[in-house]
Order: C-alpha cells, then sequence, then structure tokens
C-alpha cells in the first residue's frame, strides 16, 4: 500500500500541467466503467420521470372517481391501471418517485455524513475520544424508537408545521437515527488501517491529522460506505410510509413509493391488482440498483490499486 | 486487554443511567397513557383517576423515575399493565420463541452471506455475482410482508407442504420427537424468509471487504507462494475481510432477542417483537421500559465484545 | 438498523390489519389495529333491543350467508370431529371476569364463566345462573335468585356468597379492573372502598341462593348491570384474599376456575388456549368435546380458514374478503352491522365552528357515501345519528340523509357569511377558511377520507391541513383541546345512554354544548319504564344531533364471522358474541 492510497491535497494539483490528477484518473476510471455509467443514467432518467413526468399527465393530483374507476386494471387511458379511489397510479407513481428519491438520498446522506465523521474520528483518537463517541452511540442504539417518533409527530402538530415541510424533518429524523451503524463500521475501517505502513508515512510526513483522516484514511472506507448507503437508500424510502403514519411524514393525498407499496397490503391485492405494487416496487429496485451500480463505479474508481 | 475489558463493563454503568434517564423521559413524553388508550366511553373520571393513582401514573415523574430506577437496581422491573404479570417473567415467555426463529436464521444466514459473498468477490461482475446482487435487491425493495405472504401463497395454500402459521398445530398435544418435528414445520417458513433478508445486506458487506483484501499484495504473494486458492481465499483474506462483519457481529446480539415484529404477524409466531410494539401502543409503561433496558444491555454487551474481537481478527489494533 | 426499520415496518401493519375485534359489546371501537387493545367494558350490556334485524335478502350488506359448496370442505377441517378451533387474535392471559385486558381475554372469559344475567341474541338480557330477578317498586331494592344445584368444574356448588365475593373484589381499593360499581350507588359501597367498612351494607346473602342489592339511585340500567356479574368460586380464588391486596388474585389470572360450559386445560401464550367440554353445565354439556382458541392475524386469517386450520374467525369485512371467503365455498358468512362509527370531531370552541350552517355545510360538501364505498364496498354506510341501525334507539324518522350536495354547501357557507377571498379561500372578518386536520393513523378509512375531504373541501374554498398521528397522540389533543378537527371512531353501547355528547360529561373532549341533548339523554337515563318509553325520547333526541351536528357524522360498518360449514348451531349477533351459544354448537360429520 502507498500513499497513493488517497488522493492528493488540492493545493497540490495544478491541473493544467499534472494532467493524471487522482481526481481525474477516478473520473477517467469511472466513465470507462460502462456499468457504473448505466448506473448514472438510470437514475437521471428516473430523476427526470419523476420530476418531468407528471406534467404530462392528463389526470389531476387531488382526482378521484370511486363510481367509475375503481381498481382497473391497466388500460389505454390509465397505462398502469387505477387504485381504490379511481386514481391514475401512473401519475401517483411519478409524484411518489419525487418524495421518496428526495427522502432516500437525503436521509441516506445525512445519516452516512454524520456516522463516518465520527466514526472516523473514534476510531483515530482512540482513547477519550472514542469512549465518548462511541458511548453516545451506544445509547442512541439503545434508545426506542418508535416512541421516539410519535413524540416527534405529536411536536411537529403542536407547533403547526405545515404537512408539507414535515417531509424535511423526516430526512433529519431519519437521517440522525441511522448514523450509529455507519459509524461504528468506519470507526471499526479506521482502527485497522491506521495502524498499517502508509500511515506511518503520513507521520514521518508530519502531516496535519486532518489530512490524514480525511484525505489518507476516510477514502480507504468508501467500499464500505457504498454499501451501506445502498442498503440505506431502499431502507429509508420504504420507512419513509411508515413515519407518515406517526405525523411525521407525507400525508394522502401526496403519494410516496413506500405508502404505495403498503396501501396495496392484502393477499387479495397482492394476486389480483399487481399494477399496485409492481410499479412502485420496481421504482424502488430499479433505483437501488442504480446507485449500487454507480457506487460500485465509483469504489473502482477511487481505488489506487486497480491498475488499468 | 483485561483491562479493557474491566475498564468498559465499568463504562457501561453510566452508560447505561444515562440509558434509563433519557428512556424514561422519553415514555413521559409520549403522548397519552395506558388509560387514554383505553379510550372507554363508559368510564368516567373519577374511575379515571382512581386507575391512574393505582398505576402510579398521577406521581410527578421525577419521582416516578426514582421509584422505577430503584426497583429495577434491585432486579424488579415492575408489572406489565396488560398482562398483570411481571415484566421479567412476560419476558421470559416469549423471548424465547423470538430467539429459535433468529438463531437460526443468524446461523444460515451467516453461512450464506461468507459463501456467496466471497464467490461474489471472486469471480467479480460475472453472471453469478450479478445475478446475487439482483436478488440481494429484489429483497430489499420489497417489503418483508410480501416475501412472507408469496411463500405462505405458494408452500402453505397451492402445494400444501407447510403450515401457514403458529408455532404448533393447534391442540396438538404431541411431546419429545413429534413436538420437535411440529414446531421445525411451523418454523421453517419465518426462519426462510428472516434469513432471506438479513443474508442480503451481510452479502454486500462480505463481498466489499472481500473485493478491498484479495487485491492486497499479500494475498498476491500468497498465491505466488504456490498456496492453494482455496486456504488463500478463505484463511488469509477472508479474515482480514472480518472486520466489517464483526462490527455487524455485535448488532446481532440484541436482534437475537428483539423479536422479528412483521414475521411475527404474517406467521403467527408467539414472539416478543409483536408484544413490545403492542405495549407501545396501548403505553403499557413497565413492560416497554422493562423491555427496551434488557435491550440496551444486550446492545452494551454486544458492542463491548465485537471491540473485543477486532483484537482478535487484527492484532494491530490496539485499544486501550 | 435491521430492527428500527422492521419496528418502522410493522406500523404500517398496523394500519393495513382491520379492525376485527370488537362486537357484541361496547367501548371504543378498536382503532388500533386489531390488537384488540379497545375493550369492551365489563357490565355494560343492558340494552333491550326489540327491532329485529333486516331479514336475509333484503340486505345484501348484511345477514347470514350460508356456503355453496360444504363439499369443498379440506380434509384437515373434516376429520377433526371433536374439535372446534376459534381463530383470534391472542389473548393475553388475564382470564378474570373482573380484571381482563383485552377482547380476547373477555372470550375465553365467556367461555369459562357464567353471569347471573346474560344478554341474548336482540341485545336483551336473560337469565343465565339466575333463576329469576325481582326489582322493588320503588326500583331501590335488586333480589336476584340463583338456579339451584349448580357447580363449579371444580365440584364445588355456585352460591351468593360469591356473588358478594365478586362486589368486594370489583370494589376494594385496590382492584384495577375496568368494572365500576362505583357507578351503580350501592348502598355502603363508598364505605366499604374509601372506608374501613368490612362489609358492603347494601347487598345482602339471604341464603345461599338468594341476594339482595339495595342502591340509593335507580337508573334505566341498574337491573341488568347488577345482574351482568360472573360468579367465581370464592373457595378457589379467595383462600390468600384480603381487603386492599389483589396480588393473590393475580397468580390465577391464567389458571381460571368457573362454571363455564367449557374448562381451560392449556394456555400457551401467543399460540392459543385449549378447552375441554364441562359435561356437567347447567345448560346441558356442549356437543363438541374439545376447544382451541388459536392465535391468528389480520394476514392468515383467510389463508387459515381456507386449508381448514382454524374453522372460524372475525374477518374485515370488505368486498374483497367476503368475496374471497365466498370463492372458498365451504365458509359461511355472518355479517352485522359493528357496534361503532367513525365521525370527525369538530372543536366546538373555535368560533368558526359553532355557526350550525357551517356544521351542516361542510356535512352536505363531503362525499362521504364515495368515502366509505371506495374502502369497505357495500359493507359500510354513511350515517347521520350516531347510534347502531339495530338498536332499539334507532330512527331515521324525519333524519336528514346530507346526500353528497356541494352546491347546498356552498349556499349554508355564503348564509353564513363565508365568501371567497382573492385567492378563492373563503373569508369571514378577515380570516382564512382553513382547517387543521388529524386523522387516526391505524384507520383504513384515512386512506380515502383524506384525499377526498382535501378534494371537496378545496371545491368549497375551504383549505384543509391534514396529518395522520398516532391514536394516542390525538387522544392527548383532544384531552387538552388543541385541535381543529380531528377523525377518530367511537364504539357504542348497546344502552344508547352515553356522555360523549352531554355538556361537560366525561367523554366530552370537544366542548359540545346543547341543552335539548342534555334534557333528552337525562331523561332517557332516568326513565324506568323500560325500552319502549325510552325510545321515544332518544328518537327526539337523535333528530336534534342529526339537525346540529356535533360531529360529522361518518359511517358504521359491518363486522362479520367466516364459519366453517361444517360447525352448526351458533347463535352470533352485533350484541352477543361467540362464546354464549358455544354449548349448543355441532360439528358435521
Amino acid at each position: 500500500m502507498s500513499l497513493e492510497a488517497a488522493p492528493l491535497d488540492m493545493k497540490t494539483q495544478v491541473p493544467a500541467k499534472q494532467p493524471d490528477s487522482p481526481w481525474r484518473i477516478a473520473i477517467r476510471r469511472f466513465t470507462r466503467n460502462r456499468l457504473a455509467v448505466i448506473g448514472l443514467l438510470i437514475l437521471v432518467v428516473m430523476v427526470l420521470f419523476c420530476v418531468v413526468g407528471p406534467w404530462f399527465s392528463p389526470y389531476d393530483l387531488l382526482e378521484y372517481d370511486v363510481k367509475n374507476k375503481k381498481n382497473l386494471a391497466p388500460n389505454a387511458e390509465h397505462w398502469l391501471g387505477t387504485d381504490k379511489l379511481g386514481r391514475d397510479t401512473l401519475l401517483r407513481l411519478m409524484l411518489a418517485g419525487r418524495i421518496s428519491l428526495l427522502v432516500g438520498l437525503v436521509a441516506t446522506a445525512i445519516s452516512i455524513l454524520i456516522g463516518a465523521t465520527l466514526g472516523a474520528l473514534a476510531g483515530f483518537y482512540r482513547r477519550f475520544a472514542d469512549t465518548i463517541i462511541m458511548r453516545i452511540a451506544d445509547v442512541f442504539m439503545a434508545l426506542p424508537t418508535l416512541p421516539i417518533l410519535i413524540i416527534m409527530g405529536a411536536i411537529l402538530s403542536d407547533l403547526k408545521v405545515e404537512p408539507k415541510h414535515r417531509v424535511y424533518f423526516l430526512m433529519l429524523i431519519l437521517g440522525v437515527l441511522g448514523w450509529t451503524t455507519i459509524a461504528r463500521l468506519v470507526r471499526g475501517q479506521i482502527l485497522t488501517l491506521r495502524e498499517q505502513e502508509f500511515m506511518q508515512a503520513t507521520e514521518a510526513l508530519g502531516l496535519r491529522d486532518r489530512r490524514k483522516i480525511f484525505r489518507h484514511l476516510m477514502p480507504n472506507t468508501i467500499p464500505i460506505i457504498i454499501v451501506t448507503a445502498t442498503l440505506g437508500v431502499a431502507g429509508a424510502i420504504i420507512a419513509e410510509s411508515a413515519l407518515s403514519f406517526l405525523g411525521i411524514g407525507v400525508v394522502p393525498p401526496t403519494p410516496s413509493w413506500g405508502n404505495m407499496i403498503t396501501s396495496a397490503n392484502s393477499l387479495i391485492d397482492f394476486r389480483r391488482r399487481p399494477w399496485l405494487w409492481i410499479p412502485p416496487g420496481m421504482c424502488i429496485l430499479i433505483t437501488v440498483v442504480a446507485i449500487n451500480l454507480i457506487g460500485d463505479g465509483l469504489r473502482d474508481a477511487l481505488d489506487p490499486k486497480m491498475k488499468k | 486487554m483485561k483491562q479493557y475489558i474491566i475498564r468498559r463493563l465499568l463504562q457501561m454503568i453510566p452508560t447505561l443511567i444515562g440509558i434509563s434517564i433519557l428512556v424514561f423521559a422519553i415514555s413521559s413524553m409520549v403522548p397519552g397513557d395506558y388509560i387514554t388508550a383505553k379510550n372507554s366511553p363508559s368510564m368516567t373520571a373519577e374511575k379515571k383517576a382512581e386507575l391512574r393513582a393505582i398505576y402510579g401514573l398521577d406521581k410527578p415523574p421525577v419521582e416516578r423515575y426514582f421509584t422505577w430506577a430503584g426497583n429495577m437496581a434491585v432486579g424488579n422491573l415492575g408489572d406489565s399493565l396488560q398482562h398483570k404479570q411481571p415484566v421479567t417473567k412476560v419476558i421470559n415467555t416469549y423471548v424465547w420463541n423470538s430467539f429459535i426463529i433468529a438463531f437460526f436464521s443468524l446461523i444460515f444466514s451467516w453461512i450464506i452471506a461468507v459463501f456467496t459473498g466471497v464467490l461474489s468477490a471472486k469471480f467479480q461482475y460475472s453472471f453469478f455475482d450479478k445475478m446475487v446482487t439482483l436478488l440481494v435487491f429484489l429483497c430489499m425493495s420489497l417489503p418483508s410482508f410480501f416475501i412472507g405472504l408469496l411463500l405462505i401463497k405458494v408452500f402453505a395454500l397451492e402445494l400444501g407442504w407447510l403450515p401457514i402459521g403458529g408455532m404448533t398445530t393447534a391442540g396438538s398435544k404431541a411431546t419429545g420427537w413429534g413436538y420437535f418435528v411440529d414446531v421445525l414445520e411451523h418454523s421453517f417458513l419465518p426462519i426462510l424468509v428472516l434469513t432471506m433478508i438479513s443474508t442480503g445486506s451481510l452479502t454486500r458487506y462480505f463481498r466489499t471487504s472481500m473485493l478491498e483484501v484479495i487485491r492486497q499484495d499479500y494475498i498476491r504473494t500468497a498465491r505466488a507462494k504456490g498456496l492453494k486458492e482455496r486456504t488463500v481465499i478463505f484463511k488469509h483474506a477472508l479474515r482480514n475481510a472480518m472486520l466489517p462483519a464483526i462490527t455487524l457481529m455485535g448488532f446481532e446480539l440484541p436482534a437475537l432477542f428483539g423479536g422479528a415484529i412483521i414475521l411475527e404477524k404474517v406467521f403467527v409466531w408467539p414472539g416478543i417483537g409483536q408484544v413490545y410494539l403492542e405495549s407501545i401502543t396501548v403505553r403499557d409503561y413497565p413492560f416497554m421500559l422493562g423491555f427496551t433496558i434488557f435491550l440496551a444491555v444486550l446492545t452494551l454487551i454486544g458492542n463491548l465484545i465485537s471491540d473485543v474481537l477486532y483484537g482478535a481478527a487484527d492484532p494491530r489494533i490496539r485499544l486501550k | 438498523m435491521k430492527k428500527r426499520m422492521s419496528l418502522l415496518l410493522a406500523i404500517m401493519l398496523l394500519t393495513i390489519s382491520v379492525l376485527a375485534a370488537c362486537s357484541g359489546g361496547t367501548a371504543e371501537e378498536p382503532n388500533q389495529g386489531d390488537e384488540g387493545t379497545q375493550q369492551e367494558t365489563p357490565n355494560t350490556n343492558e340494552g333491550e333491543n326489540t327491532e329485529e334485524p333486516p331479514a336475509e335478502g333484503e340486505d345484501e350488506s348484511q345477514g347470514y350467508f350460508e356456503a355453496e359448496d360444504p363439499a369443498a370442505n379440506p380434509d384437515t377441517a373434516k376429520n377433526r370431529t371433536d374439535t372446534l378451533i376459534v381463530g383470534m387474535t391472542s389473548p393475553k392471559g388475564v382470564f378474570n371476569p373482573y380484571f381482563w385486558q383485552t377482547a380476547y381475554d373477555k372470550y375465553v372469559v365467556n367461555t369459562v364463566f357464567d353471569t347471573l344475567l346474560e344478554v341474548s341474541g336482540d341485545g336483551t338480557y336473560t337469565e343465565s345462573l339466575a333463576e329469576s330477578v325481582e326489582v322493588s317498586e320503588d326500583g331501590l331494592t335488586y333480589t336476584y335468585k340463583l338456579k339451584p344445584d349448580v357447580k363449579y368444574s371444580d365440584g364445588t356448588p355456585v352460591t351468593m356468597n360469591d356473588y358478594l365475593f365478586a362486589m368486594k373484589i370489583m370494589l376494594d381499593p385496590k382492584y384495577d379492573g375496568e368494572s365500576d360499581m362505583m357507578s351503580l350507588n350501592i348502598v355502603g359501597a363508598d364505605e366499604y372502598k374509601n372506608g374501613d367498612a368490612t362489609e358492603i351494607s347494601g347487598i345482602k346473602v339471604i341464603d345461599d341462593l338468594t341476594v339482595e342489592v339495595t342502591v340509593t339511585e335507580a337508573t334505566a340500567v341498574t337491573r341488568d348491570y347488577l345482574g351482568d356479574v360472573a360468579l367465581l368460586p370464592e373457595s378457589y380464588y379467595g383462600k390468600d384474599f384480603k381487603k386492599g391486596d389483589m396480588d393473590s388474585l393475580k397468580a390465577m389470572h391464567d389458571k381460571p376456575v368457573g362454571s363455564g360450559p367449557y374448562v381451560m386445560t392449556k394456555f400457551s401464550p401467543g399460540q392459543e388456549v385449549v378447552f375441554e367440554a364441562n359435561e356437567n353445565y347447567f345448560k346441558g354439556a356442549p356437543k363438541i368435546k374439545n376447544l382451541v382458541y388459536k392465535t391468528t392475524t389480520e394476514e392468515t386469517r383467510l389463508p387459515m380458514l381456507q386449508s381448514g386450520e382454524i374453522d372460524m374467525d372475525m374477518i374485515t369485512v370488505s368486498e374483497d374478503n367476503v368475496e374471497e371467503v365466498k370463492m372458498m365455498g365451504f365458509i359461511d358468512l355472518n355479517i352485522f352491522p359493528t357496534n361503532g362509527y367513525g365521525y370527525v370531531a369538530f372543536n366546538h370552541n373555535l368560533e368558526k365552528f359553532q355557526d350550525q350552517k357551517v356544521r351542516q355545510a361542510l356535512m352536505y360538501g363531503l362525499n362521504r357515501a364515495e368515502i366509505v364505498e371506495s374502502i369497505y364496498g357495500i359493507y359500510a354506510n354513511p350515517l347521520n345519528i350516531p347510534e347502531s341501525s339495530v338498536s332499539w334507539a334507532y330512527t331515521d324518522e324525519d333524519v336528514e340523509a346530507y346526500e353528497f350536495d356541494p352546491e347546498k354547501a356552498k349556499a349554508l357557507l355564503e348564509e353564513a357569511g363565508w365568501a371567497a377571498g382573492a385567492d378563492g379561500t373563503l373569508e369571514k372578518d378577515g380570516e382564512k377558511f382553513t382547517i387543521d386536520f388529524s386523522a387516526t393513523a391505524d384507520n383504513p378509512v384515512v386512506e380515502a377520507l383524506l384525499p377526498i375531504m382535501t378534494a371537496n373541501y378545496q371545491d368549497l374554498g375551504i383549505e384543509i391541513k391534514a396529518e395522520t398521528l398516532d391514536f394516542n397522540a390525538i387522544m392527548d389533543k383532544k384531552d387538552q383541546g388543541n385541535f381543529e378537527m380531528f377523525f377518530a371512531a367511537w364504539g357504542l353501547t348497546p344502552d344508547p345512554d352515553n356522555t360523549v355528547y352531554i355538556t361537560d360529561g366525561a367523554q366530552n373532549d370537544t366542548g359540545y354544548s346543547n341543552e335539548t341533548v342534555d334534557k333528552l339523554m337525562k331523561e332517557g337515563k332516568m326513565n324506568l319504564d323500560g325500552p319502549e318509553a325510552r325510545a321515544g325520547i332518544y328518537k327526539q333526541m337523535y333528530q336534534e344531533m342529526n339537525k346540529d351536528l356535533p360531529n360529522l357524522f361518518l359511517y358504521q360498518r359491518r363486522d362479520g364471522w367466516a364459519i366453517n360449514s361444517r360447525v352448526n348451531g351458533l347463535d352470533i349477533t352485533a350484541y352477543k358474541d361467540f362464546p354464549f351459544s358455544l354449548y349448543q354448537a355441532e360439528l358435521e360429520q
């Protein structure tokens, strides 16, 4: 293992003279990774589908028609059928994506950011910092999630926070509650990384702690962070729908992929009305796979040991 | 190392006190109590006040905390309001049922995850790897109750091979071997689903760690030495890929006893998860608090074990 | 992380699993999923129903539907010739008639114990353990006589000393069950409960078979209330009983001994309760020898009925479920109106809701028919008075049906002084018409109510800010008066008397006050001339409520039992739970 393990300091980069800076190499490697590019494309298409798509729909979110359109199978007018209120599944699917993608990505980003930073600090400094941070993590892991969420819901309700703004709190709450796993994982990695030879080299070079941590140690934990992130996105998308029941997430009629799946919940819906749950399920699947492909590409691109 | 363990055990005391204060504060902030949860239309105001007094819900939170914490210190978690039995007894009644399911699925999912994870890494981007990846994400994109319902439909209703739910056949008087087979049949599906769910993420972690390790110089060296591939992978590489796994292993301890709420519902398994969830919805504080603390202790121990195991996996790690 | 997620997902499942708990009883409709947390309170089944439920065929949404293809019965069920398996949500193990905590504990209690009077199919009370009941002229003294030679399953005779013992438990200062004997005004009860008295002076055991109870003030429900007391052997339960100490009873909660049709032999928490027939049952030995209450969940009820693993269970009555059950072919369906209703409460302390016209406008302007149609299909109907359609107190005479009529709603709002502002939202005195709306998350109707209400009211120019909240969080808001509108469900007692709508009533947290309602409710309660006389009073009261609208009354849905066609002889109605007819049930061989 060598110093290459991490990208060099920005200040030392003079792009014009050094065309092969680690970042450039990384970008080049990423774009050469066919699967990763496909992943990125899928994600972009998915975002466009959800953001732009609803403009082309002839239907309106508030529109319902129980009498004539309840539970229609996919047909020429409703490509993905209708739900039990006679609403167009396709339109709901696209609108739902806005919420779910946002929640999935942001909530995961928050917990990764908090978790990875704290985990790295704990692993690097050990002793006192480790004790404090990890005991806080212990406490967080021991707290009962559901009652906390109920309290949050009640507080948001008492403060009369507009229901449509609550989704931001939702992302924050999911993010804050989810940091402990990644913190412990990153810490574990750092504990072993910091004992490796390349770190002795940074010691010898007299680098500052901050640079040691963020430029040399953290990049090596990226693979594990990426796995946690891809798993986390799917988890957050599904968890979102549960939280709305407690007054934190989105409220009907606003759809989300999670609440679309869970509202088709009986064995009967499962068997007879697959158009209610397959589309949102597929969307989550596609999103997660895309993020995973991107993640794999990123990992390979940032990995100095891969020499192509 | 011994010193480290002792110090960590001592640290558990203030941590637990902190947790108990926080958990209690949370429980007293949660809107409603056991009486409002009943919302009985014929209950008079006097009767409500009377019940609150008997349950001790009318006292100020600080006083209640000290009563509760004091009793807990001598091992008394109080009586569950809904079960009218000591909390410890209720936990003991249900927790072992959850443990059976969790234990076996833990074993299976770790074994499967190690092999698929390692193979996925070894043959990165192969057809096998891609299929495993897709399967893992498929399991994650659908809620577990869907997977459970699907399996019930196929194995119990259409093929009729397995019972739908419960832990034993209703009214069965079987003992010994007969009982064992009965429970085995009933536990097959829940264990299968739980294994499917937990294997997915584990596989991803193993694959990633292996990918990291097999590219390192010493693996190349080992291969160059002419060691058998199997020895290289499972002896040299896997050991060093274990670190994230050890962290995750620590999380498994509370999970073993925490119950799997959804599966318990889908398969009518008499586990503790549902009992816990219900204690929250009906505000059965003694049980809710008692069980939360029980899990907290397990969480702390689990994390301690994984910290100790780091040193075993990588002797360079020196936790002091 | 894994556990966190599963806990969250479980909340969703709670919503999914719908309300199959409460039947024939009272109290809050179990709107916390099928966990059965909303209980019937003991001793409230005192209605006297004189109205026949609609005959079969008249109304497709209720009645008894025979299986069409009994031959399709799976072998699993057919081969079980001497055992009946009833599916239900798991009982908690508090099998004591004075302490039970969930409706499912109560099923076990009703199987193992008998009461002096018990409810019959039409909601009236008939003698069970009691031979006769006499009420004195002034209505203050009640004499109950016991049938002779009845024995508990442990062989000891049933005597009225056990009645006194029961009362001593329920009036004990440390008694933490839900029965409220204090509300019956028994002479000497207060001295016993809150004083040093060692006996209750108003309860006299004349001989082994006779007890005389004196009260200071009688109401329409006193006779049935006092008679709906289960008897249990003092010789077994009273061994270590002392006033002020309930602990000795607690140890026996899961080992009940009573005089009922079945004797409990085994309780496996979370799995099953096993019973054996009581051969000496005083109404005749039960025809089915073995009985099992097997735990089921919303997800597994139908599959287990289909596979024959259970013989009967209470199902959520929706179009899907009914169709599914009918397709199985070998399952009978017994569908009846739920004893409860869904409603949207107004905060009457807010000025905007004080105008009757506004409340009427909100009723006309909401498409209630489509809300219930989308969730329950034909198995629910919009409701216009807060009373069950099978109650003797029910009326539809001179009751406005509030059919969906946005134009009428707009006209009423205009009359009330609300006019459209610049952005189309209604305004009055500079105040915009917006409504903060909370709905209990765990009710399936929310999924249709919120979208439809939002759209309907937007059309009227009213903005709805909707949220879903944990049930208890809403109850808490209600207690504090910190809400504008919320959606929840009430359970109904068979007797129409309640405190939900009277000024400052114990259950009235919405600030509603109407002198006419207060007066009529009191008259109805104090009238001792029986249901026919009382019905006239309640009719007037409901007509007033229908006009004045203390709530937006939303819907009454249906409860239903799915019963394997090989089971005959059960008699289940909205008022009478299945355990009461178990002793006469038979299995077709």
